[in-house]
C-alpha cells in the first residue's frame, strides 16, 4: 500500500493550523481584579530629546497644562483635548495648517448644540475627534459612526 | 456443562454492567453531542467534536457543519480550506460554493465574480448570481445598467438592491472646493452645506463677533485691542474655511461608510443568499 | 460435554464483549473526568465534559453538581453572564436546603464580582428575610459586607461585619478605609467658599494655591472693570475667565477627592484579593 506523503503532510498541516486557531479561541482562567478602573486622565510629562523643536513644543504644552489647563477644569468635550489636538496636528502638518486646524477645533468646541449625532464617544463620555480627520488628506480620514464607542 | 454455565453467568454480568454505561467517546455519540452544541450556537465546542470524528465518519453533513462553525467563528480561510475534504457528489456541494463566497466577502469585502462549469441546481445558481451582483457594489465602478444589476433579485430584495445601486452609482458627495468657497464668502455656510448646521452657525457668529469687536475697538481708538481682534478674527475666518473643506471630506467619508455598511446589512439580512437549513429542527 | 471448538467460539465472543465493555464509561466516570479537568483549572474543557455528561445522562443524578461546576468554570473564566445562567440552573435543581443556600451564595458572589451589587444586596436581603436560614445569619452578613465593599459603601460594610464580630478583621479594615476617605461634598463646599480650599483639603496644595491665585486675579480684574464702568470688559472677563477658573476649581476639588478615594479603596481591594486569607467572592 503506497502512502501519499503529500496528502498526509497536507492533512497534518491543516490539522495543526486549524487546531492552533481554535485553541487560541478557547478561553482560559481569567485574572479577575477586584480593583476599580482608574479612568482619571494623567498627563504625559515625558520628554523625547531627539528633536529640539519637539522639546520646545512639548515644554510650551506642559507649561500650558500645568498653569492653565489643569486648573480651569475639564472644559473640552472632545478627546484628544484641544491642547493635545494642537500637538498631534503639529506632528502631522505644518505650522499654518496646524493653526487653522486649531482654530477650527476651537470653533467646534464653542458649538453649544448637541454633538451626539456627529461624533463617536470614548469610554469616559467625551467625543472622539482625532486630528487625522482634518489634515485635508482623504485617505487619512477614518470615519467612525456617531453611535460607536472608541477605545482611545 | 458446568463450564458452559459459568461462561453464561459471566456473559450476563457483562451485559448487565453495560446497561449503566454509555460510550461517551463513540464516533456516533461525539457527532450527536456536536450536533447539540451546533444547535446551541456553541460553534467552537461543536467544531472540536466534529474534528475528532471527521476522518472516521467521513460524513458530508459533518464537513459542511464544520465549515459553518468556522465561518461563524470568523475563521473564514479555515472554513474555505475544508471544502477540499468534500467531494463533487456531496449533497452540500452547491451550499459549499455559496458559503465559500460568503467567507471571502466577510474576510475582505470586494467584488467577486465566480463562474462554474459544472451544472448547478437553479436555486443555487440564482444565489451565486445574487452574490456576484451584490459584491460588485464593493468595487470601484459597477459598469452595468440598473436593470442588469437587478435581474437576479426577487421582489422582496429588489427595493433594497435598487437603493444600494443608486447610492453607489450616484453617491450624494459634497464638493470640498465649493464648501471652502461658500465659507470664504459667508463664514459658516460651507459647513451648513456639508450638513454641519450648528457648527456653521457657530462659525458665523464667532467670525462675525471678532470682526465686530475689531471694528468697534478701532472705531473707539483702541488700536491694540483692534489688532488683537483682527488677528483672532483672521484666524477664526481661516479656520472656518479650512474646517468647511474638511467637513465636506468627512461627509463624503460617511457616504462611503454608509454604502459599505448598507451592502453588509443587505447581505446579512438575506443570509448571503444561503438557504435555511433544518439541522436544528 | 461442550466441544473444544464451541468453547473457543464462546471465549472469543466473551473477549470481544469485554473489549467493547471497556469502551463504555459510566456517568460517574465521566463526572470524575470532568471534575479532574476542573481541578486542573482547564475550565473550557471542563465545561465541555460536564455538558457532555448532562447531554447523555438522562437521569437527574448529576443535574445539580454538573450545572454547579459549569457555572463555577465560567466564573473562573470571567464569563459572569454564562456563570449566572448555570448557577441559576444549579439553584433550581438543588435538592436540599443547604444546596439551595450554597448555590444562592454562589450567584451572589458572581454578582459581587461583576459589580451588579444592587442585585447581590437584594438577593442577600431575601435570604435574610427567609426564616429557614436563621442559622446562616453570620454567612449572610459576611457576604453583605463584601457586597457593600464592592459598591464602595465602607460604612455599611463595617456594620455588616460587626454583626458577626465586633473585632472582625474586615470590620477593622472597612473602618480604616472609611477614616481615610475624603468627603467629596466637603471638598466642594470648601472650594465654593474659598477657591482652592477644597484642593488643599485633598492634599493638592500647589493646584489649590494656583486656583486661588487665578480666581483672585480674574475676580479683581472683573470688579475693577465694573468699577471703571467698562461693562463689556467686565462681562467678558467675568464670564470667560473668572467663571471658567471658578468652575474649574469646583471640578478639581471633587475630582481630587474622588481620585484620592479611588487610590485608598483600590489599596484595600488589592489587600483583600492578594493577602486576605478568608472566603472571597
Amino acid at each position: 500500500m503506497r502512502i501519499d506523503f503529500k496528502l498526509v503532510f497536507f492533512v497534518l498541516l491543516f490539522s495543526i493550523t486549524a487546531f492552533c486557531q481554535t485553541e487560541q479561541l478557547k478561553w482560559q482562567k481569567a485574572d479577575i481584579s477586584y480593583e476599580k478602573e482608574n479612568n482619571f486622565r494623567h498627563r504625559d510629562y515625558s520628554f523625547q530629546f531627539n528633536d529640539a523643536g519637539e522639546v520646545v513644543k512639548k515644554s510650551l504644552a506642559m507649561t500650558y497644562w500645568f498653569f492653565i489647563s489643569d486648573v480651569d477644569g475639564d472644559n473640552c468635550p472632545f478627546r484628544p483635548s484641544c491642547s493635545s489636538f494642537l500637538i498631534d496636528a503639529a506632528k502631522e502638518t505644518n505650522i499654518l495648517q496646524t493653526s487653522l486646524m486649531f482654530f477650527d477645533r476651537f470653533t467646534r468646541d464653542m458649538n453649544v448644540f448637541k454633538r451626539k449625532n456627529h461624533y463617536p464617544r470614548v469610554k469616559d463620555g467625551h467625543y472622539y475627534d482625532p486630528p487625522l480627520n482634518y489634515t485635508l488628506s482623504e485617505t487619512k480620514i477614518q470615519y467612525i459612526p456617531a453611535s460607536s464607542v472608541v477605545k482611545e | 456443562m458446568r463450564k458452559y454455565f459459568i461462561l453464561l453467568i459471566i456473559l450476563n454480568s457483562i451485559i448487565i454492567a453495560q446497561q449503566d454505561s454509555i460510550d461517551f467517546r463513540s464516533p456516533e455519540n461525539i457527532k450527536k453531542f456536536g450536533d447539540y452544541l451546533f444547535c446551541q450556537g456553541d460553534y467552537l465546542r461543536a467544531v472540536e467534536e466534529y474534528k475528532s470524528v471527521q476522518n472516521i465518519l467521513r460524513n458530508d453533513t459533518v464537513n459542511f457543519k464544520m465549515m459553518l462553525c468556522y465561518s461563524n467563528l470568523g475563521l473564514y480561510e479555515t472554513s474555505n480550506d475544508l471544502y477540499k475534504e468534500t467531494s463533487w457528489v456531496s449533497p452540500f456541494h452547491n451550499d459549499i460554493e455559496l458559503l465559500k463566497i460568503k467567507n471571502k466577502l466577510l474576510e475582505m469585502p470586494r467584488s467577486i465574480q465566480v463562474f462554474y462549469d459544472v451544472p448547478m441546481d437553479s436555486v443555487f445558481s440564482i444565489g451565486i448570481s445574487k452574490l456576484n451582483m451584490t459584491s460588485r457594489l464593493y468595487g470601484e465602478d459597477i459598469r452595468i445598467s440598473k436593470s442588469q444589476f437587478l435581474s437576479p433579485f426577487d421582489e422582496k430584495e429588489n427595493k433594497a438592491a435598487a437603493s444600494l445601486y443608486d447610492l453607489k452609482t450616484n453617491p450624494p458627495y459634497k464638493s470640498p472646493a465649493l464648501a471652502g468657497i461658500m465659507s470664504a464668502i459667508i463664514p459658516g455656510t460651507g459647513k451648513m452645506y456639508s450638513g454641519e448646521w450648528a457648527d456653521g452657525i457657530t462659525s458665523f457668529i464667532v467670525t462675525g463677533l471678532m470682526a465686530f469687536l475689531a471694528y468697534d475697538n478701532f472705531h473707539a481708538g483702541h488700536n491694540t485691542r483692534g489688532w488683537i481682534f483682527t488677528t483672532l478674527g483672521t484666524f477664526f475666518y481661516g479656520g472656518n474655511v479650512y474646517g468647511s473643506i474638511a467637513a465636506a471630506q468627512i461627509f463624503n467619508a460617511k457616504i462611503n461608510f454608509d454604502i459599505q455598511d448598507g451592502i453588509k446589512l443587505f447581505l446579512d439580512h438575506n443570509n448571503y443568499f444561503l438557504p435555511d437549513y433544518d439541522f436544528c429542527k | 460435554m461442550i466441544s473444544a471448538n464451541k468453547l473457543k467460539t464462546v471465549l472469543l465472543f466473551i473477549f470481544i464483549l469485554m473489549i467493547e465493555a471497556s469502551a463504555q464509561t459510566s456517568a460517574a466516570d465521566q463526572f470524575n473526568y470532568a471534575k479532574k479537568l476542573f481541578d486542573e483549572e482547564k475550565y473550557f474543557d471542563a465545561v465541555t465534559e460536564f455538558k457532555r455528561l448532562l447531554f447523555f445522562d438522562k437521569s437527574d443524578k448529576y443535574l445539580f453538581e454538573a450545572n454547579k461546576f459549569i457555572g463555577l468554570s465560567y466564573k473562573s473564566g470571567g464569563k459572569f453572564s454564562e456563570a449566572l445562567t448555570y448557577l441559576t440552573l444549579t439553584e433550581i435543581n438543588s435538592k436540599t436546603k443547604d444546596d439551595f443556600f450554597n448555590s444562592r451564595i454562589e450567584i451572589i458572589k458572581v454578582n459581587i464580582l461583576r459589580r451588579t451589587t444592587s442585585r447581590a444586596l437584594s438577593l442577600l436581603d431575601s435570604l435574610n428575610n427567609d426564616y429557614s436560614f436563621t442559622d446562616k445569619k453570620d454567612e449572610i452578613n459576611y457576604w453583605l459586607g463584601w457586597a457593600y465593599i464592592f459598591s464602595d459603601d465602607w460604612e455599611n460594610a463595617s456594620l455588616s461585619f460587626s454583626k458577626i464580630n465586633e473585632n472582625h478583621e474586615l470590620k477593622l479594615l472597612a473602618d480604616s478605609v472609611s477614616n481615610e476617605l475624603y468627603n467629596k461634598t466637603l471638598a466642594k463646599i470648601l472650594s465654593v467658599i474659598i477657591p482652592g480650599a477644597g484642593q488643599i483639603y485633598t492634599g493638592e496644595y500647589f493646584s489649590g494655591l494656583l486656583s486661588f491665585g487665578w480666581n483672585v486675579l480674574w475676580g479683581y480684574l472683573t470688579v475693577q472693570s465694573f468699577v471703571d464702568d467698562r461693562i463689556f470688559d467686565g462681562v467678558m472677563t467675568g464670564s470667560f475667565l473668572w467663571m471658567r477658573f471658578y468652575n474649574g476649581n469646583l471640578q478639581n476639588a471633587e475630582k481630587f477627592a474622588e481620585e484620592k478615594n479611588l487610590i485608598v479603596t483600590n489599596n484595600a481591594l488589592r489587600y483583600l484579593q492578594k493577602e486576605y486569607s478568608g472566603n472571597k467572592p
